[in-house]
């Protein structure tokens, strides 16, 4: 999974966040590094929702932190709306934060626990440099009561008189206070009880349609990301794999590494999408990624070009128009229909990857 | 009707807290067969975890126990703790969510499964390390030669997980406990060791509980479900008759506000309103009619009690729906496989990208095997 490459990315006006080449390494002693993410690149549209899914130490969480510079990448480009915020710092970083916002995974250690809840909000908003109080104080509980809270009761209650829940709409209020563009949701509801996470994922698309969101939405769970999701791409060991709409995705997907995640969905055990349990083995190390596919070491298509050549992003062709749908992966054995399971990928359409 | 192998009789167990009693576990009772697998199914506080432990009796002593646990005829809430001893590991294992905290980190991995081996079947040093390698191929670990000498943390968690399950299978227990197994682990590595566990059980003949949050990992992997909430069984059945017919309406809220993938993109999730009741101040008649959408008068009166409502079907509801979901049902219809087709095979042997059957389409009989 590999590759890199910018085939699947779109060009037109209505692309309002756009990340190029993305580079995230974290030095170690002795010149080592983890490639924590290795030229990734995404957009989306004004009004989207990108699902980045995959497992734990593919990069994702590290992707959506490096999209509000948090920190800087270590090379790349992640431009809002024409502005590449990699180039800012201090006073314009800050001003851009206010248009990018993240919501985190466990929401009750995301809160300052000696903070109220109604301070907790009104956090961004002075940092803004609002000073007017009964404005702020307005503006917060508005904000409360749009996520569902009763900013009477809980106002003034801090993290752990709260339920799990009602955190993460907190969480919730505390970034959509500043009315951002994008909002990175990262795991947002991986740490909630089932009867909770349908709440919480009902609120996130509320607030996406009054407040007019683009989102970036990153999971493990692969039913939460077909649901919240226009377009979802998959990652694995800081590469991408494979980009398309969530239909097409799960129905035809074309690159192994996404069956083999599709086949640890308990509901197609045993369907014809199922290709078996993952291999036992260990995943490969971020610190000394396979050479070319880094997913080859796991995948039972892989040959020796899968070693010698990374594989670049390129269209998968669809059933209609060529590209319609935006299928994109980066495979050089991908499993499609037309291909067949043996196919070598030169049926694909090549489509000028650099 | 020949004893069955485990059962527990109006099994309660509560814990002193600074807000008064919490009743975590309220009157449960449940059998289990030789060989059977059982999904204990529930959301956090749902008592499912200390459902188990009651079992067990791995109770803090502050916990108060009553009600009856027969293992084999075996009243095991009389035994003393010595005697319990004797039977866990023996008899009775268990393998717990969190593998790094079950496994002792200053101690090598062999040393885990070769202490219990050593103590209950008296085997030597050298034997018990035979052993002991055989059961880390048995779980999948490869070059176990190496793992052996390993410490925990220079494994990954789904190895970490695979040496807990085979501490658990050393002394080739006959009822094996999983309290979440799976939940911290990575959805590929989930796959893997479900995989594993049914395998070996099947092998062994092994009665396994199965506890989990996740009614799609009890579908496949279960001959019978019983459902949980707020200390209490709301419904019990067959696994394929539990989703070809589900009777309550907390189970019916769990299914539904679990997102699938055969549904389209932003299908808006029908989520269960409010939170669980607080087990230290539980409210009279059924714990769920505060939450419970087909909710009337009579069911804040009196608790309902665990009917029959079909052959091995039971439910605590005043008033019962009936549901079906098509696709765990069509699941639970494979059964417990374990090997899958080799559809990723380069050789074409396989056949990817053929189109799934889609949603809702009636079973064909390649299915339903």
């Amino acid at each position: 999974m590999a590759g890199s490459g910018t085939a699947h990315l779109r060009d037109d006006d209505d692309v309002l966040l756009r990340v190029e080449d993305l580079v995230v390494e974290f030095p170690l002693s002795r010149g080592r590094k983890v490639h924590a993410v290795s030229g990734v690149s995404l957009d989306v549209r004004r009004g989207e929702t990108l699902g980045v899914v995959g497992e734990s130490g593919c990069g994702k969480s590290t992707t959506g932190r490096a999209i509000l510079q948090l920190p800087p990448p270590t090379s790349g480009r992640v431009v809002l709306e024409g502005t590449d915020l990699t180039g800012l710092s201090g006073a314009a970083l800050r001003a851009a934060r206010d248009r990018l916002q993240i919501v985190l995974q466990d929401p009750i250690s995301s809160l300052n626990p000696r903070r109220k809840v109604r301070d907790v909000v009104a956090e961004g908003l002075a940092i803004r440099g609002e000073t007017d109080r009964a404005r702020v104080r307005e503006r917060v509980d508005e904000m409360l009561r749009a996520v569902g809270l009763d900013p009477d009761l809980v106002g003034d209650r801090r993290a752990h008189e709260l339920s799990g829940g009602q955190c993460q709409r907190v969480c919730i209020a505390r970034a959509l206070v500043l009315e951002p563009q994008v909002l990175v949701c990262d795991e947002p509801v991986s740490a909630l009880d089932v009867s909770v996470q349908a709440q919480i994922l009902n609120l996130i698309e509320d607030m996406k349609a009054r407040y007019g969101l683009t989102l970036v939405f990153i999971t493990h769970d692969l039913a939460v990301v077909k649901n919240v999701s226009d377009r979802i791409a998959v990652m694995y060991l800081g590469k991408l794999c494979e980009v398309g709409p969530p239909d097409e995705l799960f129905a035809r997907p074309a690159h192994p590494y996404t069956r083999v995640l599709l086949s640890s969905i308990p509901e197609l055990e045993g369907s014809e999408l199922d290709v078996g349990a993952a291999d036992a083995g260990e995943l490969p190390s971020p610190l000394d990624p396979p050479s070319g596919c880094r997913f080859r070491t796991r995948c039972p298509r892989a040959t020796d070009r899968c070693g010698a050549e990374e594989p670049q992003m390129r269209l998968v062709p669809g059933n209609g128009a060529a590209g319609a749908s935006g299928h994109h992966v980066a495979c050089h054995h991908p499993m499609t229909a037309d291909a067949g399971p043996a196919g070598d990928g030169a049926e694909l359409a090549e489509t000028g990857a650099t | 009707m020949p004893e069955p192998l485990l059962r527990v009789d109006r099994l309660a167990t509560s814990f002193p807290t600074a807000r008064g009693r919490v009743r975590a576990v309220d009157g449960v009772s449940l059998e289990l067969a030789e060989g059977e697998t059982l999904g204990i199914v529930g959301e956090s506080g749902s008592g499912k975890s200390v459902l188990i432990r009651s079992i067990m009796g791995l109770l803090p002593p502050t916990a108060t126990r009553t009600g009856e646990v027969r293992y084999r005829g075996r009243d095991l809430t009389a035994l003393s703790p010595a005697k319990l001893r004797r039977l866990w590991g023996t008899e009775i294992a268990m393998v717990f969510q969190d593998a790094t905290t079950a496994l002792n980190g200053v101690k090598r991995v062999g040393v885990h499964i070769t202490e219990s081996l050593r103590r209950h079947t008296g085997l030597g040093r050298k034997a018990a390390r035979e052993r002991a390698l055989d059961l880390l191929a048995q779980v999948g670990i490869p070059d176990p030669k190496r793992r052996i000498d390993q410490y925990p943390h220079e494994l990954s968690g789904g190895m970490r997980q695979r040496v807990t399950i085979a501490i658990a299978l050393a002394c080739e227990p006959r009822l094996l406990m999983a309290d979440e197994p799976t939940t911290a682990l990575d959805a590929t590595v989930q796959r893997q060791i479900l995989d594993l566990l049914s395998e070996l059980q099947a092998e062994r003949r092994m009665a396994m509980i199965l506890v989990t949050h996740d009614l799609g990992v009890v579908a496949g992997r279960t001959d019978r479900v019983a459902v949980m909430y707020a200390g209490r069984l709301a419904e019990t059945a067959p696994t394929r008759t539990l989703f070809g017919s589900v009777r309550h309406p907390y189970t019916e809220g769990l299914l539904r506000s679990v997102p699938r993938i055969d549904q389209p993109s932003h299908t808006r999730l029908p989520a269960i309103a409010g939170r669980p009741p607080d087990l230290a101040n539980l409210p009279d008649g059924c714990r769920f009619a505060a939450r419970c959408p087909h909710a009337e008068a009579d069911c804040g009166d009196a608790a309902p009690v665990l009917e029959e409502v079909a052959a091995g079907h039971a439910v605590a509801c005043h008033h019962p729906v009936l549901a079906r979901d098509a696709s765990l049902e069509r699941r639970a219809r494979r059964g417990k496989l374990a090997v899958a087709p080799a559809a990723l095979a380069p050789d074409g042997a396989g056949a990817p990208g053929t189109a799934r059957t889609p949603a809702g389409a009636p079973i064909d009989a390649a299915e339903a095997v």
